[in-house]
């Protein structure tokens, strides 16, 4: 249990973390503007970005990011919808390679909604297909809390660096759920169905593991860089999710995981499950 | 060699690719490369707008006769309010649950259930109003989507426009055509009776008389308006002689309906005017569908139930061009991380290459399916991408479970070992189809097509690549 004890502390610091902003917005992370409401716009163009808070004073503009390229990415809080036409105008008036998304407030609530039962529903449905699958419920009840560590972690780390919660970082965290489980079920079928002492086992599947975290790793990479210098902001939200939940991935398959079965083999009853079961 | 291309599941795969490919099919074209990949609006370039109805779906209890609370409740909430079923009715007015709550409660009635939208039908009409709007302003690349809620209650309206900018689409979904009611006065001239602005109430489609095979739209002019009609219908020659002065209908400058006027309202119309008038289209089938259409252009391309924006967004086409370029070159970046990242563990041409190339492979059959049902959008390809990042871990399982300790096994233990490989990756594809499942189903906008293509991917990796990997990689490594 000794290998639990640095995700225990993430976790926890996590936990104060989606604890911190529930206080402050009603929601564990940060909601973007697609649940929030607003607009959001992407141009390319040489202007500063003291020049386009300039040119857009008479509007509620929230940030103004910069990408490489000159691509610049405009935030706008709600507005109503004549407002919305004058400025969906005045952009595309302007600006003649424009991404403009507007999601009115009511819209955006019922998209919350639908996705917060999105994430709660996955994750039920996850935990109940890995307890089917290993029917055994110590490593079963390990490989979903560190899926649920995995995401707790994540959705902290979204709050700390300030990334909110959107419809593209929604999806990140549910596809976070099956890279998380992936490397947690080669870890469990390796230990429980395999011959041989544990140490052993649990270094060949560390073997596996490091190689399928690295190589996600550098695909989602590639997407982060390319989505980063082409201004594609919603690959970049998901992208950047991913890599920051992989990170957390690895420590909780190979800490939180590991360590709870490392318990379950010595000192739980699945010495006795093993020896049952066989090798083979 | 053969042999190995005899295997079911290497065949499977060589066909799946092969027939992909053909989907697909890449051709050189006017502008360069072209394919049968169908993109959707942040790719391609357009608009789309959500639009949120103003009305609800209620469902009530109480021991009122139904038709007197029908009429009761419109004429207090001075809204149209329509039977769906004997305990739910459809409201074409913004009116919240509160304040409908309140209302209930003077009328002895329970609301049992209250669902902001209207019913699959309403939404199907509303659908064709819009659909007619936009082809009569000349734009043909639109898509209309009515979403509908699992309990059947359509809430919100989806609009896609290609080639047409945020403004264009606002006004088109804003405008209302321009109706309007001539009498043909010799051959081919004709003068204006009334403007559409007179056009005080439109009925649904119906049999004139009733239950015969007739069809036709009866609508009711203001006051003013039947004066306005009389007058020029008599001033034309429209009373005296109906069959040589026709009356047209016009919307947007194009003639939608054209008939005399019966023998017996020529008659009445000298005497006095007649606001309530029947525009006949025809005998069945056909009379009933022009019935409908003209009812759509009677109420001037008004919509039954007021609409608000929900949400809207465009891309310019050549935004849209310079995406399509980033994806594709993250695809390709993305896919030599992952080749690069095999190579420094596995040193070995003969594991790396066949890894990369199946996973190249999947994402080509990923693609020709979308061709089938799906557009390709900014979404989807990072559905993609992430599908390529779990592909490879599943490759990664299953070379390692079959080099265990390194060396390579007989061909008996081989399958048994590639068989608990395939158990660990169909475990973790398992979560991950249950994962994405919710997403798939709801309608979150522009994640539904990251959540079908992951789950997509999952099942093609499962069913076809991974297997035929298996034996891929044991031709090889037994070499």
């Amino acid at each position: 249990m000794k290998l639990c004890i640095i995700p225990l502390i993430v976790l926890i610091i996590s936990l104060g973390l989606l604890g911190m902003t529930y206080m402050e917005t009603g929601l564990p992370i940060q909601p973007g503007l697609d649940f929030k409401g607003g607009i959001a716009v992407s141009i390319i163009t040489d202007e500063s970005v003291d020049d386009i808070k300039a040119s857009f004073a008479d509007y509620p503009l929230v940030s103004v990011n910069e990408g490489i390229n000159q691509g610049k990415y405009l935030k706008f809080g709600p507005m109503d919808d004549d407002k919305v036409r004058t400025l969906t105008s005045a952009i595309e008036s302007k600006y003649k390679d424009a991404k403009i998304d507007h999601i009115g407030s009511s819209f955006g609530k019922t998209l919350q909604d639908q996705a917060m039962l999105a994430l709660i529903m996955s994750f039920i449905g996850m935990a109940i297909v890995v307890f089917v699958i290993f029917r055994s419920f110590v490593p079963a009840a390990a490989v979903v809390i560190s899926a649920f560590a995995d995401m707790v972690m994540s959705a902290g780390a979204m709050n700390l660096l300030g990334i909110q919660l959107s419809l593209g970082t929604t999806a990140a965290l549910l596809m976070l759920i099956g890279y998380s489980v992936d490397s947690d079920i080669l870890l469990t079928s390796r230990v429980l169905k395999r011959k041989g002492k544990f140490d052993e086992k649990i270094q060949g599947a560390f073997h596996t593991g490091f190689i399928m975290t690295t190589t996600t790793f550098g695909a989602i990479f590639a997407m982060w860089v390319i989505s980063w210098i082409g201004g594609i902001q919603i690959i970049w939200e998901i992208s950047t999710v991913l890599l920051i939940g992989l990170i957390f991935d690895f420590m909780n398959t190979w800490l939180t995981n590991a360590g709870i079965l490392k318990w379950y083999m010595t000192e739980g009853k699945g010495k006795l499950s093993t020896s049952q079961r066989g090798g083979n | 060699m053969i042999e190995t291309i005899k295997d079911y599941r290497v065949a499977i795969y060589l066909i799946m690719i092969i027939a992909s490919l053909i989907v697909i099919f890449p051709h050189p074209g006017p502008s360069g490369l072209e394919t049968n990949l169908q993109f959707g609006l942040d790719l391609s370039g357009g608009s789309w707008i959500q639009l949120e109805y103003g009305a609800a779906v209620v469902t009530f209890k109480n021991t009122m006769p139904v038709d007197q609370f029908v009429s009761d409740l419109s004429k207090k909430l001075d809204a149209e309010v329509f039977l769906i079923e004997t305990d739910k009715i459809e409201i074409r007015k913004d009116v919240s649950e509160e304040e409908l709550k309140t209302i209930f409660s003077g009328m002895q009635t329970e609301l049992v259930a209250y669902n902001k939208g209207v019913t699959k039908e309403t939404a199907e009409d509303i659908k064709r109003i819009l659909e007619n709007k936009i082809n009569s302003l000349g734009t043909r690349d639109a898509k209309i989507y009515v979403i509908t809620g699992l309990n059947g209650v359509s809430r919100y309206v989806r609009l896609e426009l290609a080639g047409v900018s945020m403004t264009q689409a606002q006004e088109i979904v804003g405008k209302q055509g321009k109706f309007e009611i001539r009498v043909v006065t010799t051959a081919n001239q004709s003068e204006h009776v009334v403007f559409g602005d007179v056009i005080e109430s439109v009925a649904n489609p119906a049999q004139n008389p009733p239950n015969s095979n007739n069809w036709g739209v009866s609508f009711a002019l203001t006051p003013d308006g039947a004066e306005q009609f009389r007058q020029a219908a008599i001033e034309h020659g429209a009373v005296k002689d109906p069959n040589n002065h026709n009356l047209v209908m016009i919307l947007d400058g194009k003639t939608v309906y054209s008939a005399p006027l019966s023998a017996e309202l020529a008659g009445s119309l000298q005497a006095r005017a007649s606001p309530n008038l029947i525009a006949s289209t025809g005998v069945g089938e056909s009379g009933k569908e022009d019935a409908k259409l003209l009812e759509i252009h009677l109420r001037n391309g008004a919509l039954p139930v007021e609409v608000r924006i929900a949400g809207s967004g465009s891309v310019s086409a050549e935004l849209g061009d310079q995406f399509k370029l980033w994806c594709l070159l993250a695809g390709i970046f993305a896919l030599i991380a992952v080749g690069i990242a095999v190579f420094v563990r596995y040193h070995e041409p003969g594991i790396v290459l066949p890894m990369v190339m199946i996973n190249a492979s999947e994402i080509i059959i990923l693609l020709a399916i979308t061709t089938f049902f799906m557009q390709l959008d900014l979404a989807t390809i990072a559905g993609l991408i992430a599908v390529l990042g779990t592909s490879i871990d599943q490759l990664v399982i299953i070379t390692d479970e079959i080099l265990h300790e390194g060396k390579v096994p007989s061909p008996n233990l081989y399958m048994k070992r590639l068989k608990r490989a395939l158990g660990i990756i169909i475990a973790s594809a398992a979560t991950i189809v249950i994962a994405m499942l919710p997403l798939a189903l709801m309608d979150l906008s522009s994640l539904r097509g990251f959540a079908i293509i992951t789950i997509l991917g999952v099942l093609v990796g499962v069913l076809v690549t991974r297997p035929a990997y298996g034996r891929i990689i044991m031709a090889i490594l037994s070499k």
